[in-house]
């Protein structure tokens, strides 16, 4: 059996579908060859064929007018002239292959592509000159292009393609780039939008509307309407002559072209004067009705006038009119689509309205735009001054080009009467007119731009109180900087009342007395601060004006002290907003209001613990409505933080063991976080030793100053560690079952740490988590860089692991914590019934996102139920 | 069947009228696979529900196909309209429901209007030129798909009123299914034909009702003039011409 063919020779004709799909063919063929020029080639084929256009300017432009019937010789001439030297002076420098520009430092790249093979249905409004453009920026973007000629037109725009052709080969671009179907028909036209990669179709609307059925990716264009108002601010002698210049150019056939003119009030006897001095027609009122007639059947624009001359026109319509007459001009009053004036009439032929107001020939405007001009240009002649009313224009007209003070059938195609409004014959009406675009089309239009992105690590951070004073006996020494150094005057002390009652608060007084400090305490902060509480506070330090904030206590004390903290500096916060959860700090939604502006804040902790002083973070509940604010921003950290072991000797056990053994969850976790580095890892590592090491010995003796002071040093550090690194999972889950059940926090922690350990230490996660710098699974291997770090070996990772968990488990016996949550006296059913609840809340908490493994809600329940039974 | 009573007599057919039924025979050159589906047309249109006169049988007189219909005795709105001018509102009133009634109805196997209207288009070589043609082929292309039954040539001698007022609509010789504006802009064009004034009462009347702006039934003018032309009347050729004309704003 004979196989097919698969070269079939183009034929010399295109004149049918399957001659169309041969030439297709072979143009992608030579196109693929295309895209691997340089841009060096690209450049010199691009100047070569805008040097042959523009050669051509006249004989296109007689070719056009003889064909068509339509239009002027000379202004056809500017056309083409324009078509080949402003397209080609504004993207002669442009880069369109390759790399379009680069930032290594970002990594990242964008390189341009060409779009393969563009279909273009060109007009017999302007057929050369849009032959030119078109076949121009495909050159220009390594494109191929097939043009679909109207058959009024079809000659002059294959001979416009041909030379473009023609010069671009002869300069080395591929035999037949450029292609075009030389017998028109509508099943070819629909053939080649279906079978091109993109469409740039001039046309009217129901060319436009046939290629944006044809399921390609089309710029097209519609129709325009352009409306002119002449506010009486106008140079009138420069509007008048501007609108006769473009009115009359080539006869009135571009799409930009001014259709009617709102005079207002005050000038419109001078405006039509200058109209009459320069040689426009002003229709007596039957003449009105018989151009009305004559320019407009059935609501459709009578072919037999479009690109005539006013003269012409005049005499078909059985007017009598001089024969150099430039524009007929109808004063009509309706802007309704039923006045054949209002329409678009591509001929020399305009609308006059009369506006009292500047807001009356607004209103018509939008009206005759609405008509039949959405998207496409208006236009406004006005004293630039007046920069209120054109304000209000431009945010009137829905139109994607508005020039002022510009001829519009010049202006809008750009680069005469303004020079950053691109040159284009094709111009985009954006959505309004049903287009893709809403710009002058250009060589971007017709690229991919593809974007190479290489991976690049976040900026990291390590950020901390610009004070952090330890050693035991340090506080006097480090309270005396808030009179001698800052001249503080007024200190606000925020404790709790246990602390209070037996003193603590004492030895802080006598030091600002003796420095004269102003001083007052508040000390009714209650473990799990809320926000009547805090608004309490903040009352008191609203009356009494501190320039200083201490506080004194454990996590409750400091939490509450900042979040007044917070309402005293910005009275206007909304804790909704400030609570908002967020995946990067650095992006949140919800900016942070600039804090320290009123007081300066110092953190004093009295249990080695939550690290609180150090922290960005603090929580309040809002017991009316029932919900915790998690707070976590920078702008909260305190200024200085004092750790001062004198404060801690007096520790009872429990809080030791829960406070202690949270500072081990916070170094461990903060070890694993994605977001850990080596600044964090350092503070976390020397943290966990220290309690592993320690937190037995502070736990049987509080009296042990050493154990205390390791511990205080621990707890400060770890505090470091994650505020810099963050939590993971197992602080998640610690949150709810805390919350839901009333166990204290640490003792939440340590039902769940080792648990979590083994979780994250898996080698094959079920998701892993997203951060940059977080390459692959390796939290196994991180836990055993810790137990190395504490001493602890085994003979591999996983037993090595085994061993660190087995240390752990040893060290909340020996502190006292019991094995599972149930031995706790939570209820089995009471667990259960919340048990869903707590996992979709635990996998929502702020510290999931930090975790090495992005966790499943199904495993976190999991983790909750082992945690449970032990088991 | 005695056919010795002759109600009509057209080109291609001569209508019969004899014991409560018409029968439309057509000449001896028709083609048979037209008028069955002149029949088929009629049968599904019945099948809609329309008020109309029931197809009894297609048959074959003296070797000529024939259509056999139940009459209807009345007078049509198109008499009524003439002898009663006072009333033309009111007759109007009647002849727009009745078309939007027919444009509620669908009828998925009926010919597609839109195929006929290219047909007809193509078949307009000799009259219009290919630029022309290609502007209409254009303009069809871009107006919207329906699906609403069209009668075609809906025009008040094609409604039958009986003593009692019901109204029959006949001759569904041309029914397709299609755009309902398309169906109106032709009704306007034969309104037309031999009354501006009758027109204008039509289309405002028709837009009013049917809640359509009257540039979109516009838009269909210039196709349903070429439709028109294929009937070759010479007579109304520089008319239709005017209407065929005109230019797809650019």
């Amino acid at each position: 059996m004979a196989k097919k063919e698969t070269q079939t020779p183009v034929p010399a004709i295109i004149d049918s579908v399957e001659a169309l799909q041969a030439k297709m063919k072979a143009m992608r063929e030579a196109q693929k060859k295309f895209s691997t020029y340089s841009q060096e080639q690209v450049d010199k084929i691009f100047f070569a064929a805008a040097m042959a256009a523009n050669k051509q300017r006249i004989p296109l432009a007689k070719m056009a007018v003889a064909e068509t019937g339509m239009g002027v010789v000379e202004d056809k001439v500017i056309k083409n002239h324009y078509a080949a030297e402003y397209i080609y002076n504004k993207y002669k420098t442009m880069k369109t292959c390759g790399v379009l520009e680069e930032d290594p430092a970002f990594g990242i790249k964008k390189v341009a592509d060409p779009i393969g093979l563009v279909a273009a249905v060109i007009p017999t409004t302007n057929p050369t000159s849009t032959a030119i453009f078109k076949t121009l920026i495909s050159l220009k973007t390594r494109n191929a292009i097939i043009i679909s000629p109207h058959p009024r037109a079809k000659n002059c725009t294959i001979e416009a393609a041909r030379i473009v052709l023609d010069a671009a080969v002869a300069a080395g671009a591929p035999e037949g780039i450029i292609g075009w179907i030389d017998v028109p028909s509508l099943e070819l036209t629909n053939e080649v939008m279906k079978e091109a990669d993109i469409i740039l179709a001039t046309g009217g609307p129901g060319m436009v509307k046939s290629a944006y059925s044809s399921g390609k990716p089309a710029l097209g264009v519609g129709a325009g309407n352009t409306p002119v108002i002449i506010d009486d601010t106008a140079d009138i002698r420069m509007a008048v002559n501007s609108i006769i210049h473009s009115k009359t150019f080539d006869n009135g056939m571009i799409c930009a072209s001014e259709q009617s003119v709102t005079v207002l009030d005050k000038v419109y006897k001078q405006v039509k004067d200058e109209f009459i001095y320069r040689g426009c027609y002003f229709l007596k009122s039957d003449e009105i009705e018989k151009v009305r007639k004559t320019i407009i059947i059935n609501g459709a624009l009578n072919a037999k006038i479009v690109g005539q001359s006013a003269y012409t026109i005049a005499k078909l319509a059985g007017v009598d009119v001089p024969e150099k007459t430039k524009i007929l001009i109808g004063e009509v009053e309706s802007v309704d689509i039923s006045e054949e004036f209002a329409h678009e009439k591509l001929s020399p032929v305009l609308a006059m309205y009369k506006a009292k107001t500047f807001e009356e020939a607004l209103e018509k405007s939008e009206q005759l735009i609405a008509d039949g001009g959405y998207g496409h240009t208006s236009s406004l002649y006005i004293n630039t001054n007046e920069k209120e009313k054109m304000a209000e224009h431009a945010a009137r007209m829905k139109t994607c080009r508005i020039l002022v003070n510009t001829p519009s059938s010049h202006g809008g195609i750009g680069d005469l009467y303004n020079f950053k409004l691109n040159p284009s014959l094709t111009l985009g009406c954006g959505t309004w007119g049903g287009n893709s675009v809403s710009e002058n089309v250009g060589p971007k239009h017709l690229l991919n731009i593809k974007t190479v992105a290489e991976r690049r690590e976040n900026m990291l951070w390590f950020r901390t109180p610009e004070k952090v004073y330890f050693k035991k006996g340090c506080m006097p020494v480090a309270l005396d900087e808030l009179g001698t150094v800052m001249g503080k005057k007024k200190a606000f002390i925020v404790t709790d009342t246990f602390l209070y009652k037996n003193g603590y608060v004492n030895p802080i007084e006598q030091k600002l007395d003796e420095m004269g400090i102003q001083h007052t305490c508040f000390y009714d902060v209650a473990p799990d601060p809320t926000l009547t509480c805090a608004k309490e506070g903040t009352r008191q330090m609203l009356n009494f004006e501190p320039d200083c904030i201490i506080a004194l206590g454990g996590g409750s004390a400091m939490d509450a002290a900042k979040i007044m903290w917070v309402m005293y500096e910005h009275p206007e916060v909304n804790f909704h907003d400030m609570a908002m959860d967020f995946i990067d700090i650095r992006k949140r939604i919800y900016t942070f209001p600039k804090m320290g502006e009123k007081a300066y804040f110092v953190a004093i902790p009295t249990s080695s613990g939550t690290g609180s002083e150090v922290t960005p973070f603090a929580i309040i509940t809002d017991e009316e409505a029932g919900v915790k604010y998690p707070l976590a921003d920078y702008e909260l950290l305190p200024n200085m933080a004092i750790v001062d072991v004198d404060n801690m000797m007096s520790q009872p056990k429990g809080l030791t063991s829960a406070s202690g053994i949270d500072v081990m969850t916070h170094a461990l976790e903060a070890y694993a976080s994605v977001m850990a580095t080596d600044y964090t890892d350092g503070m976390a590592l020397k943290a966990m030793k220290n309690v592993l090491n320690y937190l037995p010995v502070a736990y049987e003796d509080g009296t042990n100053l050493e154990a205390r002071q390791k511990m205080a040093d621990a707890s400060c550090m770890a505090g470091m560690a994650f505020a810099n690194a963050f939590l993971g999972v197992c602080h998640s889950m610690a949150h709810k079952l805390g919350a839901f059940h009333h166990l204290p926090h640490g003792v939440a922690n340590a039902l769940l740490l080792t648990l979590v350990m083994k979780y994250n230490a898996e080698e094959v996660p079920t998701k892993m988590g997203t951060f940059s710098q977080y390459e692959y699974p390796h939290t196994l291997a991180r836990y055993v860089e810790c137990a190395n770090f504490c001493g602890i070996a085994g003979k591999n990772d996983q037993d090595t692991l085994d061993k660190f968990i087995a240390a752990i488990e040893d060290l909340k016996e020996k502190i006292g914590i019991k094995k599972t949550i149930a031995e706790y006296g939570i209820k089995e059913e009471d667990f259960l019934a919340t048990l869903d609840e707590m996992v979709e809340q635990a996998f929502d908490d702020q510290c999931t996102g930090a975790n090495p493994r992005y966790p499943l809600m199904s495993e976190i329940k999991e983790l909750y139920l082992k945690a449970y039974y032990g088991k | 069947m005695k056919l010795d009573q002759i109600i009509a007599t057209r080109d291609k057919k001569t209508v019969y009228k004899t014991d409560g039924l018409v029968i439309k025979v057509f000449n001896e050159n028709h083609p048979k696979s037209d008028v069955f589906n002149e029949a088929l047309n009629h049968a599904r249109v019945e099948e809609t529900g329309l008020n109309i006169p029931r197809v009894a049988e297609v048959t074959q007189t003296d070797g000529k196909w024939a259509i056999v219909t139940e009459y209807v005795e009345g007078k049509t709105l198109a008499q009524m309209m003439e002898e009663d001018p006072d009333n033309l509102q009111q007759y109007m009133n009647r002849f727009v429901d009745l078309q939007l009634e027919i444009h509620s109805k669908s009828s998925p196997l009926l010919n597609k209007l839109k195929d006929k209207l290219n047909r007809q288009i193509n078949s307009l070589a000799g009259e219009l030129d290919a630029t022309t043609r290609y502007e209409l082929h254009t303009r069809l292309d871009s107006m919207p798909k329906h699906t609403k039954v069209c009668h075609g040539d809906f025009n008040p001698t094609n409604i039958i009123i009986d003593k009692a007022g019901t109204a029959y609509i006949i001759d569904w010789a041309h029914a397709t299914q299609g755009n309902a504006s398309a169906d109106a802009a032709n009704t306007y064009l034969q309104f037309s034909l031999y009354d501006q004034r009758l027109a204008e009462i039509y289309m405002n009347l028709f837009c009013e009702k049917s809640d359509t702006a009257k540039q979109y039934v516009q838009q269909w003018l210039p196709i349903v003039a070429a439709a028109q032309m294929t009937k070759g009347k010479e007579s109304e050729k520089a008319f239709l011409m005017k209407w065929i004309d005109v230019f797809d704003y650019q």
